[in-house]
């Protein structure tokens, strides 16, 4: 009876024990950089403190300046950034970070701190302040816990004055009380969550000066046909519909992308051949837009990478909804409804609004793409 | 009388212990031989010999196929022995071994085949291509999703050619007789297709 109840203890202690060390794992990330390619640069051991993630000082040598130099002034608890041909001074503890090239002080939200005996700089710095000291951009996914520091060139809506012609046309699948495209276990369903990621991509891009319009911007039934037309009709350049994916098993997740190719991975049987039939001659259209939209899947996959644990996959097939768009097409699969981690993510409106913004900088870079290509006719 | 008694007694005591014993048996055999038989999925059972034997309507011993589920673990589309009695003539053929990629998948599989899908009938032309007629079932009961949409028609047309891999070079899956442009709304499925 005793030994039971001892039995019993023990194994209640192992289980705390158990909690407790996979929580204070879990409440330390390791934080990945990457490049501007999403190639990693390093993976950076933190130190949480408050709820906040710290990183060493060091850090900034490896991801950013390998000639920059820190001296630290111990007894004052000073740290000195000598990077870029600036100067920073900060102190630990204060939120104040002085560069000399500016007049005022940048204020941090989280101040730098000494934490297991060396200066250690909040994940904010890297977001806020390094864009500062040189034409970088910086990415931050909470989620996956990843930076990416990329140059401006990379990314410079600033630039994209030419774009302001342009229209994209964002199709957000299926629509209507018939067509509910696929759903999770919990209810969440497709039409919905495409629906709001269009939108939030609509008001995202139209505050970047981008032209978007939707297929549809309510919960309504939209024909292929239709949907088609409104493309057409509107002369976009750039067409992107939205799907949440599905398979028979709860193991298949992450972002997919799809071009439409009548001899990809599935062939048809005859390479369609421009004769007056309808069918065949739409089919052809949008394979003269094969090689963009080949591009402007890379673009897309290489932003979306950012969010996504396992890199994402391209692949070829023929796609009944871009078979017949007479512009540069990809589909994109969100996630998988039919898994549990998916369904969750996509149900969340942060990880919504992040999707957005990741497609509409994506937009951003192929079209200042094709603007500096040096095809004068562009598209 | 005593010791006749007891004999009878044990006598009936024998007797209802092999009755029992074979009963249990008896019950053992044919659960082994209904799992069995479900893991074999026979499909058509063969016919009886007609008594003008028609010599393409004779039926050989079973013989082992592939059909094509998808292994949940591994996420590709992978080969299943299944031994089925095929006709010898090819169309009859082709809607036996389709049939069986309907039937209910092994516990390690799945099938992506959306249940209560029937094979209404198939038809194979002169440029080798099977028309392959499902029942609505196959559109109106299908998951959605690109990546499922195409695991169906993979495993579809990993089957076909398996079993076929000289007489048929395409397939164009059709829905209640007719074509239908797709199935959940992702992939193409207006033209006969192969890889
Ligand atoms: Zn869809």
């Amino acid at each position: 009876m005793w030994l039971r109840t001892l039995d019993t203890l023990f194994f209640l202690l192992f289980i705390v024990i158990l909690v407790f060390t996979t929580h204070g794992i879990a409440q330390a990330p390791t934080v990945r950089f990457v490049d501007g390619e999403s190639k990693t640069l390093t993976d950076v051991e933190s130190t949480l403190h408050q709820g906040i993630i710290y990183l060493p000082v060091e850090t900034l040598k490896t991801v950013f300046d390998p000639e920059m130099t820190h001296p630290y002034h111990h007894p004052k608890k000073q740290l000195t950034l000598k990077t870029k041909g600036k100067e920073l001074r900060l102190q630990m503890g204060e939120t104040t970070v002085n560069i000399d090239s500016e007049k005022e002080p940048f204020i941090l939200n989280s101040p730098p701190r000494v934490l297991q005996g060396q200066p250690m700089l909040p994940i904010e710095f890297f977001q806020k302040v390094l864009p500062r000291l040189d034409d970088v951009a910086v990415l931050y996914n909470r989620t996956l816990q990843r930076v990416r520091i990329m140059p401006k060139t990379v990314w410079a809506p600033e630039t994209t004055d030419d774009t302001h012609e342009w229209v994209i046309i964002i199709d957000p699948g299926h629509g209507g009380k018939d067509d509910l495209g696929c759903k999770s276990q919990n209810g969440v369903i497709e039409k919905d969550v495409v629906l709001a990621v269009g939108k939030e991509i609509q008001r995202l891009g139209n505050q970047q000066g981008l032209s978007i319009r939707l297929t549809r911007d309510q919960d309504v039934k939209k024909s292929r046909i239709q949907r088609v037309q409104t493309t057409n009709r509107n002369q976009g350049q750039l067409f992107l519909s939205l799907h949440c994916n599905a398979s028979f098993s709860p193991n298949h997740k992450g972002m997919r992308l799809y071009i439409n190719n009548p001899n990809g991975q599935l062939r048809f049987k005859a390479a369609p051949i421009p004769v007056f039939g309808k069918k065949r001659l739409n089919i052809l259209t949008q394979a003269n837009f094969l090689k963009q939209s080949q591009d402007f899947a890379s673009v897309l996959q290489k932003e979306l990478n950012f969010l996504a644990e396992d890199p994402i996959v391209i692949s070829e097939f023929p796609i009944i909804i871009l078979a017949d768009v007479y512009m540069p097409a990809v589909l994109l699969e969100l996630g998988y409804l039919s898994n549990v981690d998916d369904a969750t993510r996509l149900s969340n409106p942060n990880h919504i609004v992040q999707v957005a913004e990741t497609i509409v900088r994506a937009i951003q870079i192929y079209s200042v793409s094709v603007n500096q290509s040096a095809n004068p006719n562009g598209l | 009388m005593q010791y006749f008694r007891k004999i009878v007694h044990s006598r009936l005591f024998v007797i209802w212990g092999i009755t029992l014993v074979t009963i249990i048996i008896c019950l053992a055999v044919t659960l082994v031989l209904i799992s069995h038989a479900k893991r074999i999925r026979i499909v058509d059972a063969p016919p009886k010999l007609p008594t003008t034997a028609n010599p393409t309507d004779i039926v050989p011993a079973p013989q082992q196929i592939n059909i094509f589920l998808l292994n949940p673990t591994s996420l590709e589309i992978a080969p299943v022995k299944a031994e089925l009695s095929l006709y010898p003539e090819p169309t009859k053929r082709l809607k036996q071994i389709v049939s069986a990629l309907i039937q209910e998948a092994p516990p390690d599989y799945r099938n992506p085949i959306p249940r209560g899908t029937l094979l209404n009938e198939v038809y194979v032309d002169s440029q080798k291509t099977a028309y392959l007629d499902f029942s609505h079932h196959l559109a109106d009961g299908h998951i959605g999703g690109t990546t499922a949409e195409l695991l169906t028609v993979t495993a579809i047309l990993k089957t076909v050619f398996d079993a076929f891999p000289n007489e048929i070079k395409h397939v164009q899956i059709l829905i209640d007789g007719r074509e239908k442009e797709t199935l959940a709304g992702h992939l193409n499925l207006s033209q006969p297709l192969r890889f």
